[in-house]
């Protein structure tokens, strides 16, 4: 064979075997699932219900988890190379709207109705969080609802037996928290997000969720009175030393290590900080209990906040009718509900899940959103991403120096709608 | 005879070739053609849109924020670990006792993933209980000292520098002894006994004849700088909002965070012609030195 010719015979070969060898050896039958559930806890569990899953089917699950922070661009670069897996867990909201509005998300009408989850999903959560440009996507796993989670121990030592239930009972008591030399409220804005639902509630609570909304889609702006006076409200706690020092060099689980060790009082955060509690030995209403986020002005109608989080299946995928059985059974079915609420410290969106099973302070979580006028995703899934990373940034300015709302708000503004417009 | 050997030196080359190929050079080539885009990173649908990117980076503060910081970066990657691993250097080839065991304690942090460095400067940081925090307060007096240096915008850039920084040195302490060992013993024991002291024969004869070495610890030094990211990914994240936002960093944010991957590309242009035109520096400079030493 002349030199020339073994070489091409060569790089043949490389390019035949190349793809066989970069290509998955996965069973043609599995349904290839990709979920951010990479927690001790989650990951065990999740395990376990793909696994009963595939005994009651004989539909294999091949299981991809990738942690919370690498999910987020990690699904994206799949979705861009056409690569997504057959079903993959996502939050409810402005992040499903983005990939939906990509093209790369089945319809699951046909079998939303044909397994009746109208019957079963949560009818708040089922409107909120599942339709998008008037047709059916999501299917919901579970959520959460933020609360002021706080030490009942160092409230009874201060000398407040009822909880905040105004603005003005809130500003009492982180008085009476700081003659005590009791830091009030924790915030551990490190990470940024966790500072964002003083931002939802404030203006929830003082605008409304009509004007939220406005603002979470561009329609309104930043600079605008609503807005501004949330600011000035979160200013005058802030102002007034209601926030443990340093909030943005600690993340969410220092502040609550801090609430739960008894340095601070209260922490807002979402109902997973029970989970979180849980897991280190705390006891749901004698260690920890929480409180509605307080009202603020009167006629405004009663929000929650809370990102609710769910299963997408992909348009091209391999394994459609396995991966919307498995995804229907993991929404309809009470006792994996169940089990997940209880490991994820979340609530269910599945009405036919028994309420004994959950701890009491879920119990009451479960009621206060049952309860609410009103369920919205919290900032960073309500506006779109490209816009949350504008104001995330925003609330972390903010905690590190809030002199100047007027400035800031007009930066914040700015750099919004240059957001919006792509 | 002559062509059978580069048949096989095509042959043998060609899977680094086809590596580098479609890790490195397609990736690149890639990338310049969607800084003409406003591609978002996923949507299959995407429009050219000229020079608008390169305008927009011009236009934009936040670039000229990660500009500085690069600049900031790359000057304390000149002093910072170059000074310190030099006088180390210097220090360790007098002989001291124990030098051997000193040479690997200097050394250490270079064997650490740049992760793991972030992580104990974290703590050292920690505004409570850190190691800095306690030393000041047990130094100055004062009670409760809590500055936290990585949350404030005025000093997180700078706590990453000097973790970073504390990494580099070892190398360059290494890459100098080598280029003492290097230096001919005789030409110093000729100006001992002349009588030239000690710190003249340092200026004069060891300095300059480290030329080659200086060279490779700053341009090593240089491009480490403008590959910082993951230190400063685990340490700060680029925040406080951006404070500590390098170009690296940048291009990360507004591809992967804001979904902007046609201006990340962009960014990721201008960051590659900085490096090119420091490559070309430093190729220049070694070319100087081979001609002077050949």
């Amino acid at each position: 064979m002349k030199p020339w010719h073994l070489m091409k015979a060569t790089l043949g070969a490389t390019a035949l075997v190349a793809p066989l060898m970069l290509g998955s050896a996965s069973a043609e039958d599995a349904v290839s699932v990709s979920h951010y559930f990479t927690g001790e806890l989650g990951q065990k569990g999740i395990t376990e219900i793909f696994t009963e899953f595939t005994d009651k089917t004989g539909i294999a699950v091949a299981d991809s988890p990738i942690g919370h922070e690498d999910f987020k661009t990690g699904i994206l670069v799949r979705a861009a190379g056409n690569s997504l897996p057959d079903v993959f867990s996502y939050w409810a909201g402005a992040r499903t709207q983005f990939v939906v509005d990509a093209g790369n998300i089945m319809d699951i009408g046909d079998m939303w109705s044909a397994d009746k989850l109208d019957d079963v999903v949560a009818k708040s959560v089922a409107d909120g969080a599942t339709l998008y440009n008037g047709k059916r996507y999501l299917v919901p796993f579970g959520y959460h609802y933020a609360g002021m989670f706080y030490n009942p121990k160092v409230m009874t030592d201060a000398g407040i037996t009822t909880m905040p239930k105004t603005w003005d009972d809130l500003l009492a008591a982180c008085k009476t928290l700081k003659d005590k030399g009791i830091d009030p409220i924790a915030l551990g804005s490190k990470n940024r997000w966790p500072a964002q639902f003083w931002f939802d509630y404030l203006l929830l609570r003082t605008a409304g969720p009509d004007y939220r909304a406005k603002l979470m889609s561009g329609a309104a702006s930043y600079t605008d009175a609503e807005v501004k006076k949330a600011m000035g409200l979160w200013k005058d706690l802030v102002d007034a030393g209601c926030f443990a020092a340093n909030s943005n060099a600690n993340d969410w689980t220092d502040a609550s290590d801090q609430v739960a060790r008894g340095d601070a009082a209260m922490t807002l955060m979402g109902t997973w900080i029970t989970g979180y509690w849980n897991g280190q030995g705390l006891q749901p209403g004698t260690d920890y209990d929480f409180f509605e986020f307080p009202m603020v002005a009167e006629g405004v109608p009663n929000a929650v906040v809370g990102p609710v989080d769910g299963w997408l299946i992909a348009a091209n995928a391999k394994n459609a009718e396995g991966a919307k059985k498995l995804v229907a059974w993991l929404a309809s079915d009470p006792a994996v509900q169940a089990k997940w609420a209880q490991i994820q410290g979340a609530l269910s969106a599945n009405v036919k899940v028994d309420a004994s099973t959950y701890t009491p302070v879920m119990r009451r979580a479960l009621k206060t959103v049952a309860d609410a006028d009103a369920f919205a995703f919290n900032y960073d899934l309500a506006t779109p991403p490209p816009v949350a990373e504008v104001g995330l940034n925003m609330f972390a300015e903010f905690m590190n120096d809030s002199s100047n709302i007027d400035a800031l708000m007009d930066k914040t503004q700015a750099a919004a709608a240059d957001a919006f417009k792509q | 005879m002559e062509q059978r050997e580069t048949f096989w030196r095509i042959v043998l080359l060609a899977p680094a070739l086809l590596v580098f190929g479609v890790f490195v050079v397609w990736p690149l080539l890639d990338s310049f053609r969607y800084s003409f885009t406003d591609w978002n990173g996923f949507d299959p649908n995407y429009n050219l849109v000229g020079l608008d990117n390169f305008a927009r980076i011009f236009r934009d503060p936040e670039f000229r924020n990660a500009i500085l910081n690069t600049a900031i970066w790359i000057v304390a990657a000149l002093l910072l670990p170059v000074l310190a691993g030099l006088g180390l250097a210097l220090l360790l080839n007098t002989g001291v006792r124990g030098s051997r065991v000193f040479k690997s304690i200097f050394y250490l942090p270079i064997c650490l993933a740049a992760v793991i460095v972030g992580q104990i400067w974290i703590w050292i940081y920690q505004p409570d209980w850190g190691l800095l925090n306690t030393a000041i307060e047990a130094v100055t007096g004062v009670r409760r000292f809590n500055f936290a240096w990585l949350a404030e915008p005025s000093s997180a850039l700078g706590a990453v520098i000097v973790a970073w920084a504390w990494q580099q040195t070892g190398l360059a302490m290494v890459i100098f002894l080598a280029g003492l060992t290097a230096i001919p013993s005789d030409l110093l024991e000729a100006a001992a006994i002349d009588g030239v002291p000690r710190w003249r024969q340092t200026l004069h004869i060891v300095l300059p004849m480290l030329r080659p070495a200086t060279v490779v610890v700053v341009a090593l030094s240089v491009i480490n700088a403008l590959k910082g990211f993951d230190i400063l990914y685990i340490m700060t994240g680029g925040g406080p909002f951006h404070s500590s936002n390098t170009l690296a960093f940048f291009m990360y944010e507004e591809s992967f965070k804001k979904y902007r991957m046609g201006y990340g590309s962009a960014i990721s242009v201008v960051l590659f012609l900085i490096a090119l035109s420091i490559i070309v520096i430093y190729f220049r400079q070694l070319r100087k030195l081979g001609e002077i030493y050949d």
